[in-house]
């Protein structure tokens, strides 16, 4: 795999300023959409089955795995061991942000 | 290996709560453990299909998300409500039917990767061959991470144009999330239309498998959400195609 491909990978997510949502995942190019994908669907995989799936150097995967655990899309497994790291797919602990009405409706359903 | 199945259509009225209950029937007539998430939370309705009145649900899926309850907690046994001989269980986690946690939930909105944790530890503690979520019609982050997360996923349309349309935003997007398994239902189908040409024809504009077109039935609007169709009408035509998709899903 091409450097050019993992910095791009890279500045993909850090250019990301708050949670990873599974609206963003279907936006992400290539191989990280479908890497993550897969990693969703499994909901319980290593360090090891993530960079096999980008096809990235182990390093670079922990890198990507890195900034997915900080926007909340991946939490560190507590399984993970001194030669492993598991993760586990959250999917965002951010709350659903919904506009308010500006009438005050709620007060009249409550 | 437990599977998580996600029921989404992109328009409502489609018939997609009637068609999860009888999804989860049938799996469970054969004998399997089913679970099924109402994840219509601003419009829920299935917990009637399985008769299962508000005074009942002591628990729901609302209270779960606001760390009232566990997602265990929340899942309701609703096997002897569907009547028939049903070999394998049902559980069922109803949103709540109360106007004011509606509007609590709407105005506060939730923590959608609990939604997450829930389906997993749902599975794991109940022991669930197959996981149902029925999902709220088009497309926002519940229903993305539903798709994200199934095994597969069954999209229901009518021959609508407004159907047709919509329909293909749902399978562009089910496409991105790599969805191992996309099945059409075509439901509603007027018996005037001739079913092989309507089938050829969704499955040439999705290049998708259609595993079922069912007819609109007189039947099933009697019925009116009263009961599990596939219980009463064991031999209706209707229930020969929910069978069908069945089958492909348990394939």
């Amino acid at each position: 795999m091409n450097e050019s491909l993992f910095d791009n990978t890279l500045k993909e997510l850090e250019a990301r300023t708050e949670d990873i949502r599974p609206s963003d995942v279907v936006m992400f190019s290539e191989p990280l959409r479908s890497a993550l994908n897969f990693m969703i669907r499994l909901g319980r995989f290593s360090l090891t089955e993530l960079s096999e799936k980008l096809e990235f150097t182990r390093e670079q995967s922990k890198q990507i795995a890195d900034h997915l655990v900080e926007r909340h899309l991946f939490v560190i497994s507590r399984f993970s061991n001194d030669e492993e790291t598991f993760y586990e797919s959250r999917l965002s602990s951010l709350t659903r942000p919904l506009t308010r009405p500006p009438s005050d409706i709620w007060k009249k359903i409550d | 290996m437990s599977k998580i199945i996600s029921i989404h259509s992109f328009r409502g009225g489609t018939g997609k709560s009637n068609t999860t209950a009888n999804i989860a029937t049938l799996l469970a007539m054969d004998g399997f453990r089913v679970g099924v998430v109402d994840t219509d939370i601003a419009s829920p309705g299935i917990h009637v299909l399985f008769n299962l009145d508000e005074s009942e649900i002591t628990h729901s899926l609302n209270d779960y998300l606001w760390g009232k309850c566990t997602i265990e907690q929340a899942a309701q046994d609703v096997t002897g409500h569907v009547g028939g001989e049903i070999k394998g269980q049902i559980f069922l986690i109803p949103s709540s039917i109360k106007a004011g946690e509606i509007a609590r939930i709407l105005r506060e909105g939730y923590d959608v990767g609990l939604l997450n944790d829930g389906f997993r530890d749902v599975i794991d503690r109940l022991n669930l061959d197959y996981l149902l979520i029925d999902t709220h019609p088009g497309l926002n982050e519940e229903t993305l991470l539903s798709i994200a997360i199934s095994n597969a996923l069954v999209i229901i349309m009518r021959p609508d144009q407004q159907d047709y349309q919509g329909t293909a935003v749902t399978v562009d997007v089910a496409r991105k999330l790599d969805v191992p398994k996309m099945l059409m239902l075509i439901n509603k189908t007027p018996t005037s239309l001739d079913f092989d040409d309507v089938r050829a024809r969704v499955e040439q504009i999705y290049n998708a498998k259609v595993a079922a077109v069912l007819p609109h039935s007189d039947e099933m609007m009697t019925l009116a959400s009263s009961g599990i169709f596939s219980i009463r009408f064991p031999d209706h035509i209707v229930t020969k195609g929910l069978r069908s998709l069945v089958d492909q899903l348990k394939a």
